[in-house]
């Protein structure tokens, strides 16, 4: 493969193709840009090669997803299910967006694109806020979303509280300003 | 017309009959030598090789790169050229 030199122009012609470069026909003049252009191609290690094997590749890939999201969700019910003979309040509530989290799931291959970034975070509002409460469950089908989760450098609730505690803060403020005792001293 | 240059304009208002390469657009002294060394003499040979590239903006710009050394304006302005030149007369 190293010898391009010694290779017929209908050779390069037909490795450009496999690499997926467009090219035009390989003539003296162009010859010299094609083979840079092809060393530059095995160099990066075949990666536009199997062009019509990939798309193939790509299903399985898919699928493949989708197999292992599957018995997550199975152990997730499984242990919120034993988890709900030792506390029953608790678990109904997270069996409930367990159960909902793995519909989820199932239409996850769906948005493998751009959205697979803005959905996870968006619904994790809710479970972030649930973890705040159940600090002991395990929540292990949680591990995916929480790589995108890492983007809220402060939880919500952190927010809410600080926004409350501001909000008390300039009502206090606000009240003491209303007892008017140096006002006396101006006049 | 957005900003392109005097000689863009005047390169691409008539054929090119047997202007030199230094006429092109993004092509000035130096690399127009470098060309001329490696045969590129006429603009019209240029033009041969960018039809050849069949007017592929990113082979022409790595051609020309490759060739005579030209900067990514330069590839730009040279390719800029050759195609406006092409839509007009070929």
């Amino acid at each position: 493969m190293s010898s391009l030199r010694s290779k017929s122009a209908q050779d390069i012609s037909d490795l450009l193709d496999e690499y997926g470069i467009k090219h035009g026909p390989v003539v003296d003049s162009t010859r010299s840009l094609y083979e840079k252009k092809l060393k530059e191609a095995m160099a990066k290690g075949k990666k536009g090669k199997p062009s019509p094997d990939k798309t193939y590749y790509r299903e399985e890939e898919e699928e493949v997803t989708y197999e292992y999201r599957t018995p997550v969700r199975s152990d997730g019910a499984g242990d919120s299910g034993s988890y709900m003979r030792s506390r029953p309040e608790w678990s109904e509530r997270e069996f409930e967006h367990e159960t909902s989290y793995s519909s989820y799931l199932r239409s996850k291959p769906e948005y493998r694109g751009k959205d697979f970034v803005d959905e996870p975070a968006m619904y994790d509002t809710p479970s972030t806020y649930r973890n705040s409460y159940l600090n002991s469950t395990p929540m292990k089908s949680q591990d995916a979303p929480k790589a995108p989760k890492s983007s809220r450098l402060i939880p919500l609730w952190v927010q809410f509280a600080f926004f409350l505690a501001v909000a008390v803060f300039l009502y206090l403020v606000f009240s003491s300003m209303e007892t008017n005792e140096s006002l006396k001293g101006i006049e | 017309m957005s900003s392109t240059s005097q000689k863009h304009r005047d390169f691409v208002a008539e054929p090119m009959g047997e202007k030199p390469v230094m006429a092109l657009a993004g092509i000035g002294e130096v690399l127009g030598k470098r060309l001329e060394e490696k045969g590129f003499d006429k603009a019209y040979v240029v033009l041969g090789q960018f039809l050849v590239l069949k007017k592929d903006e990113e082979l022409f710009r790595d051609w020309l790169k490759d060739t005579c050394g030209a900067n990514v304006k330069q590839q730009g302005d040279c390719y800029g050229c050759l195609k406006e030149w092409c839509d007009a007369f070929l």
